[in-house]
């Protein structure tokens, strides 16, 4: 540029028009060039780094948390990646393509997913769609056992669409996340008395509570996180353990308790000073609602509510004093496929089940929900929930009964925004029990209102239950215990 | 008959949140047009407790949104989204001259916030509340790693930010109480800058030696920083409230070590001694000790101490020289330094010089000296014990409360955008092309 100005400041005098012209046209495009550059300058020397922020940065498990990445460039494809560390050490991954729009930004509480763990626009994907990472071990399932610490996510960006298995491309920006069952000023107290071996969360502040006696099923074992999680929204709720506990008497693969167990518990819950004892409700889970209903009906004590789900209104397994045989005792009903995997499904058709062990739904005084996944290949789901409509419409009771159906919904449905468990492995011999997984995960949110128009006084529960995914699964759920975990051996028909 | 027996349910959104995190407080299924006191609760480290409660009227739906909804009494009023926690005072019977300060940053506060029937204004201890909720506030996000920094005989604290990084580096310095204290520093980090905070006036050495720090001290924090693999050595700041602008201002200008990106002096002057060590800064401030005032109730009013602002120039830093950009944060209820009067000098001086350019100032009138970070309760005045006075003195801060933490609120937006927009987005001249 300045040598082109001397050269024209040297030409020779006749071509003083000529030269004048042409430098100005370089003045011209020099300014122009400055300007240019000044621009750019400008801009680049302003540019914010990409940022991934996470709202809240600390949740409740149940609640949204909403991810956005800023200050990213325009029409750019990354990848929102999603990793954490199960309990046992296992890594957990997910992740989802996002391309920017014309802001710079991405929003998953409004933007689509065109690929990865998850399609479509879905603000909690990340965290429902948690897999084991690749060369995990099998048969891993995601079920906190402390629920006083939370779970530790760390979500990244990624430039291009990857996945984090290729580990090759470059971290934008990165943020951690903590989801907890537990919210702040909820106590856990352990229970070891009157023979009850349960957990006892109570919400914070001074209550009285209302109250959730909480059943699983015939994994066995102690699970908190449910009754952690009702308490973080108002409900003192007492998870009880009746089989596969070390605490318990008896065998570890069958119910060694009877009726008087769930009595003493519920009795618990009545006699606690800070629970309100006229507003106690049951949930129960798989074989849990066998359980569930036979405390509604048979042991003496009023619930205010029943919830339950993907459960069988009974069991040939259950005898008069509800104590059970072992599960592996009756195979007749059993359904392989052709790779070894064990359907328990038919065992529960009400027709497959003797009249005597059936539960008398029709004694029942108090609203019942019954949720029911529709693709349940543990249990029939559906078919229990017909015969327990139908006692109670015989009875002249069908207003108390509500039925919440999901299409394509599987067996174990549990709080919400938890990672889907692939295959389970489970306790019974000597088949090994692995889950048929769908296609594609749905989620869903429900929030219901159950009135008890006959308890003293009034109640009102609020309940919000998510559904995680669309999973077939085993009945029952899995406390892995090291000692039963099945090995393989080629089942019939493979 | 249903509606008195439902629950009234009381909600806080997040109910786990940074410091700095605005919450939602929601009452549901109240009485229509009933009257209700939400009140907080906090017992602080030392035991002292805190509270704070607003008057409401539930409206026809039976809500209350302290968001939407005004306070018509209590410790705040009008329309207060976060008056429950800026507005925290001591319960009545405490003792005088205190302020909420957290020690142990790497636990939460944790307040339990309740809501009572009719407008309660004392006795709330023998009172049952109708509902409660423990909320936790953190001065770390998830993932924020505090290391303890004793190299080169520093006592310090660095907080990391979560991620990978390379993240800007931010050297965080506090005033005449000395002590280490880290909380702006870990929420610095959480918001993404990593933070050492740096104890220079009780640090272990003064203490066992009995010297105090000399300027070296600083560039070692300096270097100790720059070197750390996860800090982007050509990004750092500095951030200094009261005594620690003195300090940030002399090292921005004067140190040969220290390269700062930008600054933030928050309540300070740039009067001292040029070319002083920290000892001969404080006996400058000493010698004027006569022009200590007392207010009605007998607080120490230390503002006059550095005024008029001279005009020799070896008694002022020259800011003109200052290359950085530089935030200045001013309470125009000082009490305790000359903020306001020093902001208006430092804003000709770089006017004279031509960089003024790289000046901003905020100045928030009825602000006191005592600008934190955001709903922080206000304390007007409170004791001190400064490394120069043996004993605890009542010492007078200034502001007025509401006024005051709308201007923290302020304050530490602005900030936070400014080292954003310097730290992470800056002027980097070695990019520039050569046309």
């Amino acid at each position: 540029m300045i040598s082109i100005i001397f050269f024209n400041l040297y030409m020779p005098e006749e071509c003083l028009y000529q030269k004048f012209s042409v430098l100005f046209v370089c003045v011209c495009i020099y300014m122009f060039v400055c300007f240019l550059t000044g621009e750019v300058r400008r801009k680049s020397s302003f540019r914010q780094s990409p940022l991934l922020s996470a709202a809240p940065v600390r949740a409740l498990i149940d609640e949204q948390i909403s991810i956005k990445g800023r200050f990213l460039s325009q029409n750019y494809p990354v990848t929102v990646c999603a990793q954490m560390h199960s309990e046992e050490g296992d890594l957990w991954e997910a992740f989802a393509h996002y391309t920017t729009n014309a802001s710079r930004s991405i929003n998953l509480t409004s933007d689509h997913s065109v690929g990865g763990s998850y399609l479509g626009c879905e603000p909690m994907g990340l965290f429902w769609a948690l897999e084991p990472a690749l060369r995990s071990r099998e048969g891993l399932r995601l079920r906190k056992r402390n629920v006083e610490t939370p779970y530790i996510v760390n979500i990244s960006l990624l430039e291009g669409h990857t996945s984090p298995s290729e580990g090759q491309s470059t971290e934008l920006a990165a943020v951690t996340v903590e989801r907890w069952y537990m919210a702040p000023g909820v106590r856990r107290i352990e229970i070891r008395q009157n023979k009850i071996v349960g957990t006892l969360f109570l919400p914070p502040g001074p209550g009285p509570f209302p109250a959730m006696l909480d059943l699983w099923g015939m994994g066995g074992g102690l699970s908190e996180y449910r009754s952690a999680l009702f308490a973080s929204r108002g409900f003192a709720s007492l998870s009880v353990a009746y089989m596969g506990h070390k605490d318990l008497p008896g065998p570890p693969d069958i119910m060694s308790v009877a009726n008087l167990y769930f009595k003493s518990a519920f009795q618990l819950l009545q006699d606690h000073c800070q629970v309100d004892a006229d507003r106690i409700g049951v949930i129960g889970l798989s074989f849990g609602v066998c359980l569930t209903l036979r405390i509604a009906t048979r042991i003496g004590v009023k619930p205010s509510c029943l919830i339950c789900i993907n459960g069988p209104v009974g069991s040939p397994l259950l005898d008069e004093d509800g104590k059970t045989k072992t599960i592996e005792s009756d195979q007749k009903h059993w359904e392989l496929d052709d790779r070894g995997r064990v359907s328990f499904r038919h065992v529960s058709l009400p027709d497959n089940l003797p009249a005597e062990n059936k539960q008398k739904v029709k004694n029942i005084t108090c609203p019942l929900m019954y949720i029911v996944g529709e693709d349940d290949l543990c249990a029939a789901s559906t078919e229990n929930a017909d015969v327990i409509e139908e006692a109670l419409r015989s009875a002249g009771k069908s207003q108390l009964f509500t039925r919440l159906s999901y299409p394509g919904a599987g067996h174990l449905i549990e709080p919400p925004y938890a990672p889907c468990a692939r295959v389970s492995l489970w306790r019974a011999k000597p088949e090994k029990c692995e889950l048929k997984f769908s296609s594609h995960c749905i989620l869903l949110r429900i929030q219901y209102i159950m009135v008890n128009k006959f308890a003293v006084g009034c109640f009102w529960v609020f309940l919000f239950v998510c559904f995680s995914s669309l999973q077939y699964s085993l009945c029952g759920e899995v406390t892995p215990h090291p000692t039963l975990l099945l090995k393989k051996i080629p089942g019939r028909g493979s | 008959m249903q509606l008195s027996l439902r629950l009234k349910c009381l909600s806080v959104q997040p109910s786990r949140g940074l410091m700095d995190e605005k919450f939602i407080v929601l009452v549901q299924n109240a009485l229509p047009g009933s009257q209700l006191t939400i009140r907080a609760l906090h017992q602080c480290e030392d035991g002292h407790s805190w509270e704070a409660f607003g008057h409401y009227t539930a409206d026809t739906t039976g809500t209350i949104n302290v968001s939407e909804d005004p306070s018509i009494g209590g410790t705040y009023s009008g329309v207060e989204q976060m008056g429950l926690l800026w507005s925290f005072r001591p319960i009545p019977g405490s003792k005088s001259g205190l302020r909420m300060r957290k020690k142990n940053i790497q636990t939460p506060m944790e307040v339990t916030i309740s809501v009572y029937q009719g407008h309660q204004t004392e006795g709330f201890a023998d009172l049952v509340p109708l509902s409660g909720v423990a909320v936790e506030r953190w001065y770390m996000a998830p993932g924020v790693r505090r290391i303890p920094v004793t190299e080169g005989g520093l006592t310090a604290a660095l907080f990391l930010p979560s991620g990978p990084g390379p993240f800007p580096g931010l050297l965080d310095l506090w005033g005449g109480g000395g002590q280490l204290v880290e909380y702006r520093a870990a929420l610095l980090a959480s918001h993404g800058f990593a933070s050492m905070a740096i104890d220079y006036l009780t640090a272990k050495i003064t203490m066992e030696t009995g010297k105090m720090v000399d300027n070296q001290y600083f560039e070692t924090a300096y270097r100790v920083l720059q070197q750390h693999p996860q800090v982007c050595g050509s990004k750092i700041a500095m951030i200094g409230l009261s005594f620690g602008t003195s300090i940030t201002l002399k090292m921005a200008v004067y140190s040969e070590v220290i390269k700062l990106s930008a600054a933030v002096c928050i309540s300070g002057s740039h009067v001292q001694p040029v070319d002083g060590s920290v000892e001969e800064i404080l006996r400058f401030f000493q010698k004027n000790g006569e022009k200590t005032r007392f207010s009605e109730k007998n607080e120490v009013i230390w503002r006059d101490l550095l005024l008029p602002i001279p005009t020799d120039p070896s008694l002022k830093v020259n800011v003109g020289r200052l290359q950085c950009p530089l935030l200045l944060v001013v309470g125009e209820d000082d009490q305790n330094w000359p903020s306001q009067e020093s902001a208006l000098d430092i804003k000709e001086m770089m006017a004279r010089a031509g960089n003024s350019h790289l000046l901003t100032v905020l100045s928030y009138p009825n602000a006191g000296h005592l600008i934190e970070p955001p709903y922080t309760p206000h304390a007007r005045s409170s004791t001190l014990k400064t490394v120069e006075i043996e004993e605890k003195v009542m010492c007078l801060w200034g502001g007025q409360t509401v006024e005051h933490s709308r201007a923290q609120e302020d304050a530490w937006k602005k900030m936070v955008v400014f080292l954003k927009e310097n730290l992470y987005g800056g002027r980097n001249p070695t990019s520039f092309s050569h046309l």
